[in-house]
């Protein structure tokens, strides 16, 4: 076991988790009969406003198990809490980003954030006003009318992230979200993410393969090991914000994930 | 654009060589002007059928406006029944399973060869014609329609679903904005084929139409009248696609792969 185990950061984070991974097992039919098992026992407590993030091997099963808290795919076993209700589909709280934005190409930016809002019982007009306001939050109001192939991949995540939070979950569920964004835009998305994340108070589960950006934003880093996917390793980061790349203590945790992932 | 201008110009000059170098020939002795006619001849040819018409009384005008009615009633029915049909069958996958072999049989068949068969069953008049080009277009749209449906993002429809959009909503505000384009890349292909149907169609049994006049050339050696059809026909083609080329910009402001499918 790591120095840090489940048990301290799970303290830290407080009483009433917002979400609670309860012994979640995944295994998909494999073509030409059998069964895969890709997660196995998972148990994750996750406490309200806690940003965290999941580190781990491609093909370890983090979608999986983002899909799962998201209620977009069902648990083989096991059971997914959100804020004490049992997951039985999307729409419970949960946000979700995906890796390749997945923004409606037909609409424009503001029309991609007001879908987000689509299942809520509001006027259009109140629908387009939430909307605004949340391209004003990630900074891009300017471009309301804009096409998603009309705009950077950084822009298009951003909308992705106002889109995410328009029926105003109390989870933002991000899949590799900034994973195809060239370094530089990756690091001011980082940053954006932290503002949008202090000023509206999420709960996150963030899945990255980059320990850099895990460090750089969560309270707590889970290591998913593979085959089948399990928790491995539960790391509180208890540095400042902030993070400087250069600070010793974030090469220490650095350290610890890798050793953690190399072994 | 400046390099598209010089394109145009060494095409236009690579046209003129050849124009030139054949009326050089004929006029010399080298090539007969039944194998190659000249310029000269096919300016006479035309004046002739924008007067007298060719079979005399048949201007230029009427076999042009008979061929773009035979092939607009066709194609117009066939995307009529084509569209909702497919978008049907793209939604209920047991129809999809169940149809798939029947469309790959019924599309193979060349539309051409089913001419004798559709004589017998509907005379050598008006019918069969618009009938053959409808088979042609609508086999082409149907699948594409099906494929358009069939084929959606499933990143998209995840997007949807974590939104809580689903069943009708779903099909409607997603998956037919997603499948446009490729319905419009059908619409144009099956276009292409009605034109190729037309030819064929109507070289039996009228006087009327571009295939006729084509074929009526033929049987007098008046070479230089087919080729006027041949132009006229990739004329037509030509302005058709472009208009349904900007009907689609039109319709799908936001770029649905207009550009691939122009090809
Ligand atoms: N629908 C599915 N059917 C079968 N196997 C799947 C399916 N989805 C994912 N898998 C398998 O589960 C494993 C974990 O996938 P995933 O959760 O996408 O990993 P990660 O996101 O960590 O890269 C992979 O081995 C993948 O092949
Ligand atoms: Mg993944």
């Amino acid at each position: 076991m790591s120095r840090t185990g489940p048990e301290r950061a799970s303290s830290a984070a407080g009483a009433a988790p917002m979400i609670d991974i309860r012994h979640v097992r995944k295994q998909f039919d494999v073509r030409g009969g059998g069964e895969a098992l890709v997660l196995d026992d998972i148990n994750l407590s996750i406490a309200a406003n806690q940003f965290l993030s999941i580190v781990g091997r491609s093909g370890c099963g983090k979608t999986t198990l983002l899909n799962i808290i998201a209620g977009l795919d069902a648990a083989s076993g096991g059971e997914v809490l959100i804020a004490g209700r049992r997951v039985v589909g999307p729409g419970q709280g949960q946000g979700m980003v995906f890796q390749q934005h997945a923004l409606f190409p037909w609409l424009t930016a503001l029309e991609n954030v007001v879908f987000g809002a689509r299942s809520l019982p509001l006027a259009k007009a109140e629908k387009i006003d939430r909307a605004r306001e949340l391209l004003q939050l990630v900074g891009l109001e300017a471009s309301a009318g804009k096409y998603p192939r009309e705009m950077s991949g950084g822009m298009q995540q951003r909308i992705a992230i106002a889109r995410a939070l328009a029926l105003d979950p109390d989870i933002l569920l991000m899949d590799e979200p900034f994973g195809a964004l060239d370094e530089l835009t990756r690091i001011e998305m980082q940053q954006e993410l932290l503002r949008i994340w202090e000023a509206r108070r999420k709960t996150v589960v963030f899945i990255t393969h980059s320990i850099g950006e895990a460090l750089t934003l969560s309270d707590r880093v889970i290591l998913l090991a593979p085959h089948p996917g399990r928790v491995a390793r539960d790391i509180a980061i208890d540095l400042p914000r902030p993070r400087s790349r250069t600070d010793r203590r974030f090469n220490e945790f650095y350290e610890q994930i890798w050793s953690g992932l190399s072994s | 654009m400046r390099q598209q201008l010089i394109q145009a110009l060494v095409a236009l000059l690579l046209i003129a060589a050849i124009l030139l170098g054949v009326e050089f020939g004929v006029r010399e002795g080298y090539l007969k002007a039944y194998e190659f006619p000249p310029a000269s001849r096919i300016a006479q040819g035309f004046v002739e059928l924008t007067t007298v018409g060719f079979p005399t009384g048949v201007t230029i005008w009427t076999h042009t406006f008979v061929t773009v009615m035979r092939i607009l009633k066709g194609y117009v029915a066939a995307i009529v029944i084509a569209v909702p049909l497919g978008l049907l069958i793209g939604a209920v996958p047991v129809l999809d399973k169940m149809t798939a072999p029947l469309i790959v049989f019924f599309r193979s068949v060349a539309t051409l060869s089913l001419l004798p068969l559709a004589i017998v069953w509907f005379g050598a008049g008006e019918l069969t014609k618009v009938i053959l080009i409808g088979y042609g277009c609508f086999w082409v749209m149907l699948s594409n329609v099906i494929a358009g449906v069939k084929y959606v993002d499933p990143a998209l429809i995840r997007a949807a679903r974590s939104f809580r959009v689903s069943g009708w909503t779903l099909y409607r505000e997603v998956v037919l904005p997603a499948a446009l384009p490729r319905m419009f890349a059908g619409a144009r292909v099956a276009l292409g084929v009605g034109f190729m149907v037309i030819v064929g169609a109507e070289m039996i049994g009228t006087i009327q139409g571009l295939g006729a006049l084509i074929m009526e050339a033929r049987s007098f050696y008046r070479s230089e009248i087919t080729v006027i059809g041949m132009l006229v026909i990739g004329v037509l083609g030509f302005l058709i696609s472009s208009g349904l080329a900007a009907f689609e910009r039109l319709l799908l402001p936001w770029g649905g792969g207009s550009s691939e499918a122009s090809r």
